[in-house]
């Protein structure tokens, strides 16, 4: 890093103190917590209350998870998610973020913020919203667009082929509008003497699009992925009000935390599995750790900080 | 030709995004028999039956959810704002020994989601017998990988003739930092909206951290639409119609900052 003072530590701890004191407390701590929790006997149950003993197993409940068909199902409709919504989210606010910009600066500005209200609303009144629209014959989605197309009517909500399908769609409506107004932004951080240089060549819109709109929005399509993939894996809110807290029909729903959660805490039984869940966690972790990374690894946004 | 394609692409939209807010607020007016007919828009009668309800707490303490709500994401946004603040302005303005080692760490705590680890975090607030109260689910949100990434980003504009003359002087770092920072009010509001509008959605740690006296919104009307509560539909909605309403306003107002903010941090 050229030019920047060279400072020593000790004059930088009241800068960079309190950071580092809440990721040790609230989460370095916890995740050492998770170590330990996920070693131990699952029928302990709940660990500190009056000092029970714990049985420690080993890696029994990592073996446990891995050969667990519901957890490969839970991963699998995971990944079908994030994807899923990336590849309709990203070209959708592209080709979106190009139209307005052509608008003047106060209507964009508008349409922008129009666009962005779904992603401020609370994916749980939305899902409750969702439900009336999926639901059965009457829902406008079958009412307006099936229907009228000559097919039969769909059950959104209840026929395991279409789950996941409602699942994405509810997440390409709330997050379009946040990332088009991303890409707008970034459309305007585009230098000026790049658009008076390539009225001066004479480009075509495909050779503008191609040499400046995509190069100007590179790194945050990249950012914008970064957000979209750790919203996807932690996406709960949405389908737990959308299916009631269960997997939906033949668990063609089910998403990863919602089965941790699941695990953790399954309704009526009482047997809390948490060391169980704990371990799932720890296997999910470093998974997406991976993806993640090698993505970032690939456009060097690491370097830029 | 290719004008009015895009205008119709972007009003299609436009259309799609506002619609289902649109149904939502007129089916808080509606009965439970017209609520069944999505493709009804508008109600037979406004009377706000259902806000009242509301208000009077038939159902859930909406009132005290909207207070917890408003208090847990104020709270835990001004707090992540500062510290993430502080300690991307150092990431961005000075080299230290271990500092490569530090932006790892930011990185990797944007990359595994808070929630992947929600029964640990659950176990741990538990072991320090802080789980029920409104302090944990703050707490646990302040270190943001995302917010030092943010603010690394926005703090390397400033120039390092600033920060070499400042050593010179021998001004504190937490002097300059005080100084600079009016300069970076519209990347702090943006930052602030944006945990905000994280914090305001967050359902599972709260599910796990509060107890039933002190449901923030989305637990409420997750509540509310527990079929056992048997509450008319328009409740919900007018529920939900309101739980919207802080949050919309808050970007109303800071929209523009938010989009300067955004733009300069798109140049790199």
């Amino acid at each position: 890093m050229n030019g920047m003072p060279n400072q020593s530590i000790r004059y930088l701890y009241p800068l960079l103190g309190p950071f580092i004191f809440f990721w040790i407390m609230f989460w370095l701590l916890p995740l050492g917590f998770g170590i330990n929790l996920s070693l131990q006997d699952p029928s302990s149950g709940i660990t500190n209350i009056a000092g029970e003993k714990v049985q420690y197993v080993g890696f029994e409940n990592f073996t446990r998870t891995i050969s667990d068909p519901k957890f490969h199902k839970a991963l699998g409709n995971t990944m079908w998610y994030v994807v899923g919504s990336i590849l309709f989210i990203l070209p959708i606010a592209f080709f979106l973020s190009l139209a307005l910009f052509e608008l003047s600066r106060f209507l964009r500005g508008i349409i922008a913020f129009c666009l962005l209200i779904p992603g401020l609303a609370l994916p749980g009144a939305m899902s409750k919203l969702f439900y009336l629209f999926f639901h059965g014959r009457e829902g406008a989605l079958n009412q307006y667009f099936v229907i009228p197309f000559g097919f039969d009517p769909i059950n959104w909500m209840m026929d395991p082929d279409f789950i996941m399908p409602s699942l994405v769609m509810q997440a390409v409506w709330r997050w379009t509008g946040v990332v088009t107004l991303f890409f707008l932004c970034g459309l305007e951080g585009i230098p000026r003497w790049q658009f008076e240089l390539a009225k001066l060549e004479g480009f075509t819109n495909f050779k503008k699009v191609r040499l400046i709109f995509l190069p100007g929005l590179r790194n945050l399509a990249l950012f914008v992925s970064v957000f979209l993939i750790v919203d996807g894996v932690a996406a709960f809110s949405g389908a737990y009000t959308l299916l009631g807290g269960s997997g939906g029909m033949l668990d063609s729903g089910l998403l990863l935390v919602t089965y941790v959660y699941q695990v953790a805490f399954p309704g009526g039984s009482g047997r809390f599995d948490l060391p169980g869940a704990a371990a799932m966690s720890l296997l999910v972790a470093p998974l997406i750790g991976g993806v993640l990374f090698t993505i970032l690894k690939t456009r060097t946004l690491l370097k830029k900080v | 030709m290719r004008r009015i394609l895009s205008i119709v692409f972007i009003a299609t939209f436009l259309l799609i995004s506002l619609y289902p807010f649109a149904w939502m607020f007129f089916s808080s007016f509606k009965s439970n028999k017209e609520i069944y007919q999505p493709t009804m828009l508008l109600p037979e009668q406004f009377d706000g039956v259902a806000y009242k309800m509301l208000m009077e707490e038939q159902f859930i303490d909406f009132k005290g959810s909207l207070w917890q709500s408003i208090f847990v994401a104020t709270s835990q946004s001004l707090l992540a704002t500062l510290i993430s603040a502080l300690a991307g302005f150092t990431l961005a303005k000075y080299s230290f020994r271990g500092k490569s080692w530090l932006i790892g760490l930011a990185v990797i705590i944007i990359l595994i989601p808070r929630q992947a680890l929600v029964v640990p975090v659950f176990e741990w607030f538990n072991w320090l017998g802080l789980t029920g109260t409104s302090f944990s689910l703050i707490l646990c949100g302040i270190a943001s990988g995302l917010g030092v990434v943010f603010f690394a980003q926005s703090f390397k504009q400033l120039p390092n003739e600033l920060m070499e003359v400042s050593k010179i002087e021998g001004i504190s770092p937490i002097r300059i930092f005080l100084l600079i920072i009016p300069l970076f009010t519209p990347g702090l509001i943006t930052y602030f909206l944006l945990h905000f509008a994280l914090c305001w959605q967050e359902h599972l740690l709260a599910l796990l951290l509060l107890d039933d006296s002190k449901l923030t919104l989305p637990l409420a009307l997750a509540k509310l639409s527990d079929s056992s509560h048997r509450a008319p539909e328009a409740i919900g909605m007018a529920a939900a119609t309101l739980s919207f309403l802080p949050i919309l306003c808050l970007f109303a107002l800071f929209f523009t900052k938010m989009r300067t903010a955004l733009s300069q941090l798109s140049i790199n």
